[in-house]
C-alpha cells in the first residue's frame, strides 16, 4: 500500500527538473559521505589521547566563541536594524546601506589589519609614542584570544542579522508596530514586546548564518592561536597525519551543527504570526535632540570600526607598498578570480533555481533534497576540500580506461588537475547562498500563479520560463551577487583545490599575511573589498528598482 | 569496511554525469599532450609550500635560460604531501618544496620522494644540508636565534637555549605559539640531542619564564621586546631581515633596537630551519626536475635568495648580503633531519603537557 503510494509520488514528480536536482545533491553529498565513512574505523591511540586531554577544551572554546559571537551579532544586528527601520535621524539614509559594508571585509583580513594597526608599530601606539611621548600600555590594545575573535566576528558579520531583520521590519511588521504605537506603547516597550518577538525568525535566521561562519572559520582562529574543533581538525589531519582522528573531530562538529539546526527550527517555529504580503512600508518616526544624536553616534561608531577605519588603514598600507608590490600580474589575478567566480556562480544559480522550483511542493522528499543541497554551507572549507580531492582522484581512476582510449596515456590525472575541481568545491560550499536567495524569491511569489498556469495546461518547464522566472528575477540577481562575493572572498578551497599556476586574490592575500607581510597583503585585500563593495552597490540598486 | 567497494557504483555514476565536464577537461589536456610530445615544449611541475616572490623569480630565470616551463601549485606543506600521496602513481608533481626540516622528513617518511643523484648538486650543497639519502636537498636556512633588547640585555648574559630556562629570565622571555612548526622542530631537535626527559624539562622551564602567553608570529615577538613586554625572544633570522627592510619606519626602528644572538656556539650549535626541495617518487620529468634543483642550488640562484629573502644560502660559494654578513658566521646544530620528523608527535605531546599554548 505504502510502497504503491511512494511509487505514484515518484512517477508524479519525476522529470528533468528532478534529475538535475538529484545529480546536484549527489555531487554535494558524495565528498561529504566519503569523509564521514572513515568514522566506522577503530579509534586509534592518538584519538584516545585527544579525547582524554583536548576534546573538552576544543568543544568549550568552540562553544564560547559561538555563544558570545551569536549574542553580540544579534544585539548589533537587531538594534541597528530597528533604529534604521523605525526612526529618522541624521544620515540615516546612508546608514541603511552603509551598515552592510562591514560584510565586504573578509574576517581574515580584518583580524590582521586590526592586530597590526593596534600593535606596537601600528599607527595608534606609534603616534602616541612619537608625538606625545606617551607609551600606551600595549595590553590595552591587544586584539587576541577569544575576546579578539569575538570582536572581529561580531563587527564584521553582524550585517547578516542586520540585513535580514531590517528588510523584515520595513516590509512586514508595519501594522503591528503602528497598532502598538497607536495604543500608547513607549518605544522601548514596542521594541521588546512587539519587534523582538515578531522578528524572531529573521533574527534567528541571520544569527545562524553567522554561527556557521564562525564554526567553519579557520583564518581568524588559527591566526589568534585559538584551539577550536575546526583548527583541531586541521592540526590532527595535517600535522599529525591522522585522518581518522580528524574525521572523528569533524563528526563532533557535525553534532554541534545539527544541534544548532534543530535549535533554529525550534526557535523559529515556536510562534507564527500571520504576516500579510501586502503590508505597507513602516513610516519612520523622527528622533529629535539627544536621542537623534545618540542614534547617529551609535550607527556612526559601528560604521567607523567595522568599515571605515580598517579600509583607510589598508589604503595607507597599499600606498606604502604600491611601488614594491604592484605589477601587471595583479590584472591576471583579478581576471582569474572573477573568471572562476562567475562560472561557479552561474552553475550554482542555475541549480538553485531548478531545486528551489521543485521543492516548492513542500513534500517530505523535497524537504530532504533542499536540505541535502545546502549542507555544504555548514561544513568547514578544508573538510570539503579534502572530500572533493579524494573523490576527484578516485574519479580519475575510474575514468582511466576512457582516458587511455582517448590516447592520453596510462592513468593520467585529468579531472583532479583541472579547474573543475575547484568549481565543484565552490558549488558544494556555496550552493546554500544561492539557493536561499532563490527560495525566498519563490516564497514571496507563492504558488498561486504557478498553479494557475499549470491548471491552464502549461508544463513545468514552460510555466517556469513564462510565469515564475520574470517574477523571481530580482531574487536571482541578488542570489548571484551574494554567491559571487562569497566565492571571491573564499580561502581554504581555493588554496587546496586550485590547478597549476592559478592564484586568486584571496590566495595572494593569504600568501603575504601567512608570511607576516601584512603591509604587502593590503593590495590584494583591497581588490577583494572593492569587488565586494561593487556587488553591494549592485544589490542596492536592484532593491531600489524592485521597490519602484 | 571496504570503501572503494561502497563508492565504486556511485563513482561510476558520477563519472558518467560529469562526462560532459570531463570532455571539456580532456580537450584541453589533449592539446597539452601534443605539446609535450614535441621536444621543445619541456615542463617541470612543482608543488610548493614556499610562497615567496623570490622563488617565482628564480623559476622565471630558469625558464628563460633553459626553455623549460615551470608549473607551480602553491599550498600548505601538509596538504600538498597528502595530495601527492593520494595522487599516487598518477601524480604530476615532479618536485616538492617546503620550509622546515620536520616537514621534509615527514615527506620522506610518507614515501613520496626519491633519491637524487647529481654531482652538480652534491658539489653545490654540503652534505649536512642534504637528506641522508638525498631524498631532498637544502635550498636555504634560517637560524632560530635569541633576539634581545639592546637597551636592557647585553650579549654576555646570553649563552644557550638551555640557559633560557634560568630563573633570571622569569617573565622576560617571549616566544610564539607551539602550533608553529618552527617551535615544534626546535623541540624535536632537543629531544634528539638531549633526550626526551631533558626536552620536557626545557619546555617547562620556558613556559615558566613566559613574559606573556604566546601571541602572534615571530615579528610580533620582536615588537614585544621593543614595547617592553619582554627582554628576549626566540625567533627566526628571516623575520629580523623582513623588519629591517620594511617600508614602515616604525618596523625598521624595532629591528634596530634588537640584537641577534646565536646560541649554543660552544655546545650543540644553533638550530636552523631548512628549506628543501625533493624529487617526487613518481616524477614524470625527472631530468628537468634535477636540472631545476641544480639551478636553484647554483651560486647565481643562491645569491638571489640570500639577497632578497634574507635566508642563509646553502651554497658556500654564494655571497651574502650586508645584513647577513653583519650577523657573522655561526655554528649550526648538527643532526640527522629525519629525527625532526620522528620526534614531531612527541614534541606536540610535550607542548600540550607543559601548557605551551
Amino acid at each position: 500500500m505504502k510502497a504503491e503510494l511512494v511509487k505514484r509520488n515518484i512517477k508524479k514528480e519525476f522529470n528533468g527538473w528532478w534529475m538535475i536536482s538529484l545529480v546536484g545533491a549527489v555531487v554535494i553529498l558524495l565528498p561529504i559521505l566519503f569523509i564521514f565513512s572513515s568514522i566506522f574505523q577503530e579509534p586509534n591511540e592518538n584519538w584516545l589521547q585527544i579525547q582524554a586531554y583536548l576534546l573538552k577544551n576544543y568543544v568549550l572554546n568552540t562553544f564560547t566563541l559561538v555563544a558570545l559571537t551569536g549574542i553580540l551579532t544579534a544585539f548589533l544586528g537587531v538594534t541597528l536594524a530597528w533604529l534604521t527601520a523605525a526612526y529618522d535621524f541624521p544620515l540615516k539614509r546612508f546608514f541603511r546601506w552603509g551598515l552592510i559594508l562591514p560584510l565586504t571585509i573578509p574576517t581574515y583580513i580584518a583580524i590582521y589589519t586590526y592586530r597590526t594597526m593596534l600593535g606596537y608599530t601600528g599607527v595608534v601606539q606609534a603616534t602616541f609614542r612619537n608625538h606625545f611621548d606617551y607609551r600606551i600600555n600595549p595590553e590595552w590594545l591587544t586584539v587576541s584570544g577569544i575576546p579578539g575573535a569575538v570582536f572581529i566576528f561580531s563587527l564584521f558579520l553582524y550585517p547578516y542579522v542586520f540585513m535580514i531583520t531590517r528588510a523584515f521590519l520595513e516590509s512586514q511588521s508595519t501594522s503591528y508596530i503602528e497598532s502598538a504605537r497607536l495604543l500608547g506603547r513607549k518605544p522601548l516597550s514596542v521594541f521588546f514586546k512587539v519587534v523582538l518577538p515578531l522578528s524572531r525568525p529573521a533574527i534567528v535566521g541571520g544569527t545562524v548564518l553567522v554561527i556557521y561562519e564562525v564554526l567553519g572559520d579557520y583564518g581568524v582562529t588559527s591566526y589568534l592561536g585559538i584551539h577550536t574543533i575546526s583548527t583541531a581538525i586541521f592540526q590532527t589531519w595535517f600535522r599529525m597525519y591522522d585522518v581518522n582522528s580528524a574525521m572523528r573531530l569533524a563528526a563532533w562538529l557535525m553534532v554541534i551543527i545539527v544541534g544548532i539546526f534543530i535549535l533554529e527550527r525550534f526557535l523559529r517555529q515556536g510562534r507564527r504570526y500571520h504576516l500579510s504580503n501586502k503590508s505597507k512600508p513602516l513610516a519612520p518616526v523622527k528622533l529629535k535632540g539627544v536621542s537623534g544624536v545618540a542614534a547617529f553616534l551609535y550607527c556612526g561608531v559601528v560604521f567607523l570600526i567595522g568599515f571605515l577605519i580598517p579600509l583607510v588603514q589598508l589604503i595607507a598600507w597599499a600606498i606604502l607598498t604600491f611601488d614594491k608590490i604592484w605589477d601587471a600580474s595583479f590584472l591576471t589575478l583579478i581576471n582569474q578570480t572573477v573568471y572562476v567566480a562567475v562560472i561557479s556562480t552561474v552553475i550554482i544559480l542555475i541549480l538553485s533555481v531548478v531545486v528551489a522550483n521543485i521543492t516548492r511542493s513542500h513534500s517530505t522528499f523535497s524537504f530532504i533534497v533542499s536540505k541535502c543541497v545546502t549542507t555544504g554551507y555548514s561544513i568547514p572549507g578544508p573538510i570539503i576540500a579534502i572530500g572533493v580531492l579524494a573523490i576527484f582522484i578516485a574519479l580519475d581512476g575510474v575514468l582511466a580506461p576512457v582516458y587511455s582510449n582517448m590516447g592520453l596515456g596510462e592513468a593520467p590525472l585529468i579531472l583532479s588537475l583541472s579547474l573543475i575541481m575547484l568549481i565543484v568545491g565552490y558549488f558544494i560550499r556555496f550552493m546554500a547562498t544561492g539557493f536561499n536567495a532563490v527560495e525566498i524569491g519563490f516564497e514571496k511569489v507563492g504558488t498561486k500563479y504557478m498553479e494557475a498556469s499549470r491548471m491552464l495546461g502549461l508544463g513545468v518547464t514552460k510555466t517556469f520560463f513564462k510565469v515564475d522566472l520574470p517574477l523571481i528575477k530580482g531574487s536571482i540577481i541578488s542570489g548571484f551577487v551574494l554567491t559571487f562575493v562569497e566565492i571571491c572572498k573564499e580561502l581554504p578551497l581555493a588554496l587546496l583545490l586550485r590547478p597549476f599556476n592559478f592564484e586568486t586574490l584571496a590566495t595572494k592575500t593569504y600568501q603575504y599575511a601567512n608570511d607576516e607581510q601584512i603591509y604587502e597583503a593590503s593590495i590584494p585585500s583591497l581588490l577583494i573589498i572593492a569587488i565586494s563593495i561593487l556587488s553591494v552597490v549592485i544589490i542596492q540598486m536592484i532593491g531600489k528598482r524592485v521597490k519602484r | 569496511m571496504n570503501l572503494s567497494k561502497l563508492f565504486k557504483p556511485l563513482l561510476v555514476g558520477t563519472a558518467l554525469t560529469i562526462g560532459l565536464a570531463g570532455c571539456a577537461g580532456t580537450n584541453q589536456s589533449e592539446s597539452k599532450g601534443e605539446e609535450a610530445s614535441k621536444p621543445e615544449k619541456q615542463e617541470v611541475n612543482i608543488y610548493t609550500a614556499r610562497h615567496y616572490e623570490v622563488d617565482d623569480e628564480i623559476y622565471k630565470k630558469f625558464t628563460e635560460d633553459t626553455g623549460i616551463k615551470v608549473n607551480v601549485v602553491k599550498g600548505e606543506a601538509e596538504e600538498l604531501i597528502d595530495r601527492i600521496k593520494r595522487e599516487g602513481e598518477s601524480s604530476v608533481a615532479d618536485l616538492f618544496v617546503t620550509v622546515d626540516g620536520g616537514v621534509l622528513a615527514n615527506a620522506k617518511q610518507n614515501d613520496i620522494l626519491q633519491p637524487v643523484t647529481s654531482d652538480v648538486i652534491n658539489e653545490n650543497v654540503p652534505e649536512n644540508l642534504r637528506d641522508t639519502d638525498n631524498n631532498w636537498i637544502g635550498l636555504a636556512t634560517r637560524a632560530r636565534i635569541i633576539a634581545y633588547s639592546k637597551d636592557r640585555v647585553t650579549p654576555e648574559e646570553l649563552s644557550t637555549y638551555e640557559d633560557l630556562t634560568n630563573e633570571k629570565w622569569k617573565e622576560k622571555l617571549l616566544v610564539r605559539s607551539s602550533t608553529s612548526l618552527y617551535n615544534q622542530s626546535l623541540l624535536s631537535s632537543f629531544i634528539e640531542l638531549n633526550g626526551e626527559k631533558q626536552a620536557e624539562e626545557w619546555a617547562q622551564g620556558i613556559v615558566n619564564n613566559f613574559a606573556r602567553q604566546p601571541d602572534g608570529g615571530d615579528r610580533d615577538q620582536a615588537k614585544a621586546i621593543a614595547a617592553g613586554i619582554g627582554d628576549i625572544a626566540i625567533m627566526n633570522t628571516y623575520y629580523v631581515g623582513l623588519l629591517a627592510n620594511s617600508e614602515d619606519p616604525e618596523e625598521v626602528k624595532v629591528a634596530d633596537s634588537i640584537g641577534v644572538f646565536f646560541p649554543n656556539q660552544e655546545t650543540t650549535g644553533t638550530h636552523v630551519n631548512i628549506s628543501g626541495i625533493g624529487l617526487t617518487k613518481h616524477s614524470k620529468n625527472k631530468d628537468n626536475a634535477i636540472k631545476l634543483i641544480e639551478y636553484m642550488t647554483s651560486v647565481e640562484a643562491q645569491e638571489i635568495i640570500a639577497a632578497k629573502n634574507y635566508e642563509f644560502p646553502v651554497n658556500t660559494n654564494a655571497a651574502k648580503p650586508e645584513l647577513l654578513k653583519s650577523w657573522g658566521e655561526f655554528k649550526m646544530q648538527e643532526l640527522n633531519f629525519d629525527s625532526l620528523g620522528e620526534h614531531n608527535q612527541k614534541a606536540i605531546e610535550i607542548f600540550t603537557k607543559t601548557g605551551w599554548k
